[in-house]
């Protein structure tokens, strides 16, 4: 068949589909553009001004108050910084020793969640719905139901009691049990989430590799250092930073069960800012912890992608 | 025809604007406040005034309740010239005579013969650092002990009265303490889990306040609540911590002989007797006082109104302040439940009147209080303080640490808080 623009067909080609690329790209920003300039508003501007106000003192008046305070806020934050009396230090150290906790307490039980339910067990797709749910229901809820559960003479205690084990006062009205509390919950709301993300890891090892390992003549427990846990180490590095980033900005649910008490033994980072910023009314200072809690996060996260290399595994 | 309709327009026009040429002389008073529209008693002053008041018009200017200091604060800079300000915040009067926003009141007060021993102490926190008087407060909360009538019949047990010391307020509600838990336990007293139900009381005595960072005074109040947990005859602090149970719940189950708290519970008692939901009778005496403090004694905090410097109608401004914050406007505000700040028999009578309320002549009594103390002082530090007092407090109460251990850590923290 004849082209019927001739020779000139080539290069109106090329010029009409540059102007369909064009176009094209004009559309896709189109579309992007509702999105992104909802972000823009909502997100974008009060970052960068929480990051501005971190550097300026400004206690809710009208915005010709604001003055300039240079690092003044962090050095009232520093003054006296130790982790027993100072508000910044003993919700540091509560935040600190949450995480801990919770990040490997929460991959352990994913991980075992997962390990159990990737067999051909009976109903494992009931069970993984019913390990899935905590997820998905109400925080608030949840954490009502816990601190009942908890109380002095609730369901939990008195389980303990029978195997010679006495609380002998609610969980969340106890200095010592009040951080365990909170730990329970979150590991239990957070491991059925993970345990999908396993599952779906799981899934992805080879079988191959079993038969090989069962031809060396490895058993269950080789089996599961040797092939599993590697071939599921790009998982566990996920689950970790995800985990850690959850912890460190934990809020709602001591709001809910402790209100950070009792005293201040549950009080963490957030629950700080918010008292800076909506009760102290002091923006300024309440930037300034929130951008301390930026940076440890960034840099918790930076240390964990660099020795990521060292453990996990991707083939 | 045009031209017909042209002049019948310009007479309409003119017929419209004769009126408000005649009424010219009327004085409008503009008057900030907040929550205008949700808040029935400013129609209710408006219309009293206005009629009382024949000439004189009030107009409000309605502001968020949010920010309303920041932005009558803002107003004021600018120049504003409305004539009465509502004050939210105690600090604002204090801020803003500094600033010379808002008129000094004595010569009106003098003038006028306003009995400021009305107010029972609660006008003392609106003069400003030179001594002036710069507000008057037109409504003020205060504290009283409620109690269950039946419970007291049922146990043949006197109803509490208006002089109790604690002391003996706790004998009695260890004597209306019976029953096992689940079955028919009656308590004889119940604490809300704040800080002031507890502990406040320490107040009352007009000389200790919560902002001195001396929190010994406290101890007594703890040791008292305490005893009482121990006695079984308050619900332990802990459970009702963990099960979050409201006082208003615990109270109108019935099987609660006594519960200290603020009047606004009134509003919630009077309004469950007449809709039939409260299956008991209850009264109300002023609050338990120390051996050496005045029966009657209790705490509160005030809300009031000021007038602004550059109002061009002081005089009339001052009208309608001293009419809500006097006995005419206290007796607009006894209707709708707020307990008016300007208290004498006239007012009590009126107060009492409002169905559902206690028979008793105690109650009525116990609606006019010897002195009421603030809450909380005003002051720099009062919010930080407010925090580390609440936070001390549930270590106290849920016993993680002693009342001494509590105590002298409230005051290691006030000091490190006070010299920042």
């Amino acid at each position: 068949m004849l082209n019927a623009t001739g020779l000139g067909g080539n290069a109106n080609r090329r010029y009409r589909a540059g102007k369909l690329e064009k176009r094209n790209t004009l559309i896709a920003y189109t579309f992007l553009a509702p999105n992104f300039i909802g972000f823009f508003i909502f997100t974008l501007i009060p970052v960068a001004f929480s990051i501005a106000l971190a550097f300026l003192n400004w206690n809710g008046g009208a915005l010709n108050t604001i003055t300039f305070a240079g690092l003044e806020n962090f050095a009232t934050l520093l003054k006296r910084f130790n982790f027993t009396r100072n508000e910044l230090g003993v919700t540091l150290k509560n935040t600190a020793f949450f995480t801990l906790f919770t990040v490997p307490l929460s991959i352990a039980c994913a991980l075992l969640l997962a390990l159990a339910l990737n067999r051909a067990v009976c109903g494992a797709k009931v069970f993984r719905t019913i390990f899935f749910f905590p997820y998905i229901a109400s925080l608030v809820a949840v954490c009502v139901c816990w601190s009942f559960m908890l109380m002095k003479l609730g369901p939990v205690n008195q389980m303990l009691e029978l195997v010679g084990i006495s609380v002998g006062k609610s969980w969340t009205q106890s200095r010592e049990y009040a951080i365990w509390a909170l730990i329970i919950v979150s590991v239990w709301r957070n491991a059925g989430y993970y345990m999908v993300m396993y599952l779906a890891g799981l899934q992805g090892v080879p079988a191959e590799l079993y038969e090989a390992a069962t031809v060396d003549g490895a058993n269950g427990w080789h089996k599961f250092w040797k092939v599993t846990f590697p071939m599921l180490t790009p998982t566990t590095f996920f689950v970790s930073i995800m985990m850690t980033i959850y912890c460190f900005k934990i809020f709602d649910v001591v709001q809910i069960m402790t209100e950070g008490g009792p005293g201040r033994s549950t009080k963490m980072l957030v629950n700080y800012i918010y008292q800076l910023a909506f009760i102290d009314i002091k923006y300024g200072q309440a930037s300034a912890v929130a951008m301390a809690l930026f940076a440890i996060v960034l840099i918790i996260t930076l240390a964990q992608f660099r020795i990521e290399k060292k453990w996990v595994n991707y083939m | 025809m045009r031209r017909i309709m042209a002049v019948l327009l310009a007479a309409v026009m003119l017929a419209c604007l004769a009126p408000a040429a005649l009424a010219e002389e009327d004085v409008t008073i503009t008057v900030v406040a907040w929550d205008i529209a949700t808040t029935p008693y400013y129609q209710m002053y408006k219309e009293a005034f206005e009629a009382a008041n024949p000439g004189l018009k009030v107009e409000y200017i309605d502001l968020a309740a949010q920010d309303y200091s920041q932005k009558v604060g803002t107003m004021l800079a600018g120049g504003d010239k409305s004539d009465v300000l509502f004050i939210k915040e105690l600090s604002d009067a204090t801020n803003w005579s500094a600033q010379g926003y808002i008129a000094p009141l004595d010569d009106y007060i003098a003038a006028d013969g306003l009995d400021m021993g009305a107010f029972a102490g609660m006008a003392d926190c609106y003069v400003d650092l030179e001594g002036n008087q710069v507000a008057l407060p037109y409504r003020a909360d205060y504290w009283v002990l409620f109690y269950n009538k039946d419970l007291f019949d049922a146990a043949g047990v006197d109803y509490p009265t208006n002089d109790m010391t604690w002391d003996q307020y706790a004998e009695l509600a260890k004597q209306m303490t019976s029953g096992t838990e689940g079955v028919d336990k009656v308590y004889g007293s119940h604490y809300h889990t704040w800080r002031s139900d507890v502990v406040n009381w320490a107040v009352c005595d007009g000389v200790n306040t919560l902002a001195d960072g001396e929190y010994g005074d406290l101890a007594y109040f703890y040791n008292l609540a305490l005893d009482l947990e121990d006695a079984g005859a308050v619900m332990a602090y802990p459970d009702l911590k963990a099960s979050g149970l409201h006082y208003r719940g615990a109270f109108a189950a019935g099987n609660v002989a006594m519960l200290p708290m603020g009047y606004w519970e009134m509003g919630n008692l009077v309004s469950d007797t007449n809709s039939g939901d409260m299956s008991f009778n209850y009264g109300f005496v002023a609050v338990p006082h120390k051996e050496d403090v005045p029966a009657g004694s209790t705490f509160g905090s005030p809300t009031g109104a000021s007038i602004n410097t550059a109002s061009e109608n002081k005089d009339a401004a001052w009208k309608f302040l001293s009419y809500i914050a006097g006995e005419e406007g206290a007796k607009t505000l006894a209707p709708t439940g707020n307990r008016p700040a300007f208290i004498n028999d006239a007012v009590a009578e009126v107060m009492a009147l409002v169905d559902g309320f206690p028979t008793d002549e105690a109650s009525k009594a116990a609606l006019i209080p010897t002195a009421v103390y603030l809450e909380w002082p005003i002051g720099e530090k009062v919010t930080e303080l407010k925090t580390m007092t609440d936070e001390e407090h549930t270590l106290i109460m849920t016993r993680e640490l002693t009342v001494e251990e509590g105590i002298a850590e409230m005051n290691e923290r006030a000091a490190e808080i006070l010299a920042d």
